[in-house]
């Protein structure tokens, strides 16, 4: 045991429930207002309908919260769930987290997805999912322990600020001599000064001897936590084995893991080489099909792109392995040892920085106009060890270098910095002021929706160009990818029930490249079924890149490429060598289907969920202003003239952007309905009765809220 | 002499990726490749010219991000 203060205030013994193909059938409740814990069975009824992650999230969420609750409502509830495919090792992406709460951004619940231990090993502890609620009066840390059989919570002084030191020293006190049984959720000084605190989900990386760390990014999942008070939550337990599911067919479950990890190890090498540079080779494939955000998403390539690739990342990112989950064959993960900051409190000392991913190089590198792997390592640690939620910092400060390029803010307002793009000091400084709760960084971490709002009352710049450029939707900051020419991915961001976040329906490809889908009803089709394959891994506990991001050989002389039916056809296999339910591939969209029409009706029941809230900014759909429009002018005046038989030779550029912008407009109005139509759901975006009794999801509060939205 | 996805192909002056892939059936969902472990996407795929020698890997469908 450490030296750290911890007191116990609340300790409870249980007897654990053995894990039965897959399922605890218990949940744990932890009332921070009360220190209530309470552990209650699941009903038969929810683990049908909800299957277990997201599923269970939402309808743990469903039943804490009213209408009325916001973000940092005591009632606001944080929940965590694995599926019951979690924690399968050795099978590819089987250890995920799903964490869900209403988010300080949207107002609606939002879900993240996350790797390390903490998911199986509060479920082999004897819950499949765990909800938080109530504020606590000091900070506090909840133990989990599945291997004393108890759960704690202790109130907590002096621990470390920040996230990584804090769950290095909970790691070392709670298990000093076998720290592989630790996982930790924690979140950081960050979180708790801004609206898109993330949280990190650790394990021990045994090889390193060294805490590693992966993070629910998205939606201020952290920001509820710090606002509760919880400094960390730990799980605690012991060996796990493909027999800790307890299985419905071990036989079964052994031979589809080792079909698809042996896939995984064979064709990964040859394809996106994920176990060597992670995520990082999207860089140059998105920056040559214009698809990378440079500038705030102004345009989708930069001749600096080269830097900041796979080509670099692959010589700086730690040799060894790289799994959030035992035995995962995609082994991602990856990090950078001896890393020595620049700037902040760690300045000239050495650490680790665990990433960076696609997503933060294009972030906070690209979209930033900063092209250097070392400040995006740097920006990377920071955020981490803060609690920030890189997508969201690198939409945000990009909106704002925007804005102080255009004169909507100026020195005056930025505290004397230059935010131009390309400002790599600045952006950390506006960084670590977000961590202090100083400066313009509190400005900046309150969301693009918030500042929209500041920006135009406080500072006078111009609401409508602000609209335009200001990259959010239902208040979630977009992910890295540039969509102006793939109007189905306008619909994966615009129409995804949490916001713009390429985890639901990532489309651009089988769109814009590969053409799979011109009409838009193959648009929505798309739209109906790749969400729900998404969904379902959500549901499980699994990730979602073994299923499409490496392909078998033979895929393309399959029926629907698109859909990877021999992956899909091994989940379904896992699931019911798991479970002992016989599902095929269909059942897989089905189980989804009425997951995701509930969390639709959850946004309805919070005031969203419907036309309006799809609604995305323009400069997702296409250029905003003359300078971009002449970026590439040959494809927008040849879109003008053959697809929409325009006559332009005596249009000057700024006609010319009016004239296509209302053009996209219209087809992305269409694509909405469209998409309605094929979901089951009106023309404002309410699932109709007949869907919802379709999907077995006709509660009596779910009628009566559609009942006062005038759906009957 | 080229190698294709594990096959050999014969290699000629001025050769490039696209015609390549002209020579070999069911590449319509080939957009990215490896030329000697470095990514090429299709936007550059009849730019690229192919050295004698070199090693040529297909990816066959990008379709997660």
């Amino acid at each position: 045991m450490g030296q750290l203060n911890l007191k116990e205030t609340t300790s409870v013994s249980y007897e654990r429930a053995e894990v039965k193909k897959g399922y605890t059938d218990f949940s744990l409740r932890i009332n921070l207002d009360t220190n209530n814990i309470s552990i209650t069975p699941i009903e038969e009824a929810v683990k049908e309908k909800f299957i277990g992650g997201k599923g269970y999230d939402l309808w743990m969420m469903w039943n804490a919260v009213s209408a009325n609750t916001k973000w940092d409502s005591p009632e606001n509830a944080i929940c965590i769930s694995s599926g019951p495919l979690g924690g399968t090792p050795g099978y590819p992406g089987a250890g995920k987290s799903i964490v869900t709460t209403i988010s300080p951004l949207t107002g609606a619940p939002i879900d993240s997805n996350v790797g390390g231990y903490f998911g199986p090993y509060k479920k082999f502890s004897g819950f499949d999912v765990i909800q938080i609620d109530g504020k606590a009066a000091e900070d506090t840390v909840i133990l989990i322990d599945g291997i004393e059989n108890k759960i704690k919570v202790f109130s907590a002084s002096d621990l470390p600020e920040d996230s990584y030191e804090m769950s290095a020293a909970l790691t070392h006190y709670f298990d000093e001599k076998k720290p592989v049984n630790v996982s930790i959720v924690t979140a950081g000084p960050g979180a708790a000064k801004t609206y898109f605190g993330c949280l990190n989900f650790s394990w021990w990386d045994a090889g390193r001897k060294r805490v590693r760390y992966k993070q629910a990014g998205r939606g201020g999942i952290g920001t509820v936590f710090a606002n509760k008070k919880v400094k960390a939550v730990v799980a605690r337990f012991g060996a796990v084995s493909m027999k800790s599911n307890n299985p419905a067919d071990l036989d079964a479950l052994k031979q589809v893991t080792k079909a698809h990890a042996k896939e995984i190890n064979t064709l990964d090498p040859k394809q996106n080489r994920m176990a060597i540079v992670g995520t990082t080779h999207l860089i140059p494939i998105m920056n040559d099909h214009d698809c990378l955000p440079v500038h705030n998403f102004k345009f989708g390539s930069h001749p600096e792109s080269h830097v900041i690739g796979e080509d670099v990342f692959q010589y700086i990112f730690d040799k060894g392995f790289d799994g959030c989950w035992r035995g995962c064959s995609v082994a991602c993960a990856h990090g950078v040892k001896d890393f020595s900051p620049f700037t902040g409190p760690y300045r000239g000392t050495k650490v680790f920085v665990d990433g960076p991913e696609y997503e933060t190089v294009a972030g906070c590198g690209s979209n930033l106009g900063i092209f250097d792997a070392q400040t995006i390592l740097e920006i990377n640690f920071y955020c981490d060890a803060y609690g920030l939620d890189t997508i969201s910092v690198g939409t945000s400060i990009g909106f704002v270098m925007e804005c102080f390029e255009n004169n909507l803010i100026t020195l005056d307002q930025t505290g004397g910095m230059d935010l131009s793009f390309g400002s790599r000091y600045n952006t950390l400084e506006l960084i670590h002021q977000m961590a202090r709760g100083k400066g313009f960084g509190t400005i900046v971490g309150k969301g693009i929706r918030k500042m929209k709002a500041i920006f135009a009352k406080d500072f006078g710049a111009d609401p409508k160009f602000m609209q335009d450029i200001g990259m959010e939707s239902k208040g979630l900051e977009f992910s890295e990818y540039i969509t102006k020419e793939s109007l189905a991915q306008q619909g994966g961001y615009g129409l995804a029930l949490k916001g713009p976040q390429h985890d639901e329906a990532w489309l651009i490809f089988l769109d814009m490249v590969h053409n799979f889908m011109p009409t838009f009803e193959e648009k929505a089709e798309a739209l109906h079924w790749f969400p729900m394959f998404r969904t379902w891994f959500g549901l499980c506990g699994l990730c979602k890149l073994p299923w499409n991001d490496i392909v078998p050989e033979d895929n393309k002389n399959t029926k629907e490429p698109a859909k990877v039916a021999k992956h899909v056809g091994w989940y379904a296999q896992f699931f019911s060598a798991v479970t002992g339910r016989k599902v095929d591939s269909n059942d897989l969209i089905t189980m989804s289907e009425a997951v995701y029409n509930f969390q639709r009706i959850f946004n309805l029941k919070m005031g969203y969920g419907t036309r309006e809230h799809d609604t995305v900014p323009y400069r997702s759909m296409g250029p905003v202003t003359v300078e971009e429009y002449q970026s590439r002018a040959e494809r927008y005046d040849t879109q003008l003239i053959e697809k929409y038989d325009m006559d332009i030779s005596q249009m000057d550029t700024k006609s010319k952007v009016a004239a296509l912008r209302q053009k996209r407009e219209e087809q992305y109005e269409l694509l909405k309905d469209a998409v309605y139509t094929r979901r089951g759901w009106t023309s404002n975006g309410i699932p109709t009765i007949e869907t919802v009794k379709r999907l077995g999801i006709d509660y009596p509060e779910v009628m009566e809220i559609l009942k006062k939205n005038g759906i009957e | 002499m080229i190698n294709v996805d594990e096959k050999k192909m014969p290699w000629f002056e001025g050769m490039t990726i696209a015609s390549i892939l002209e020579q070999i059936e069911d590449t319509q969902f080939c957009s990215v490749i490896r030329l000697n472990g470095k990514l090429v996407s299709s936007p550059k795929f009849s730019e690229t010219i192919v050295p004698d020698n070199s090693t040529i890997q297909l990816l066959p469908l990008v379709a997660g991000g």
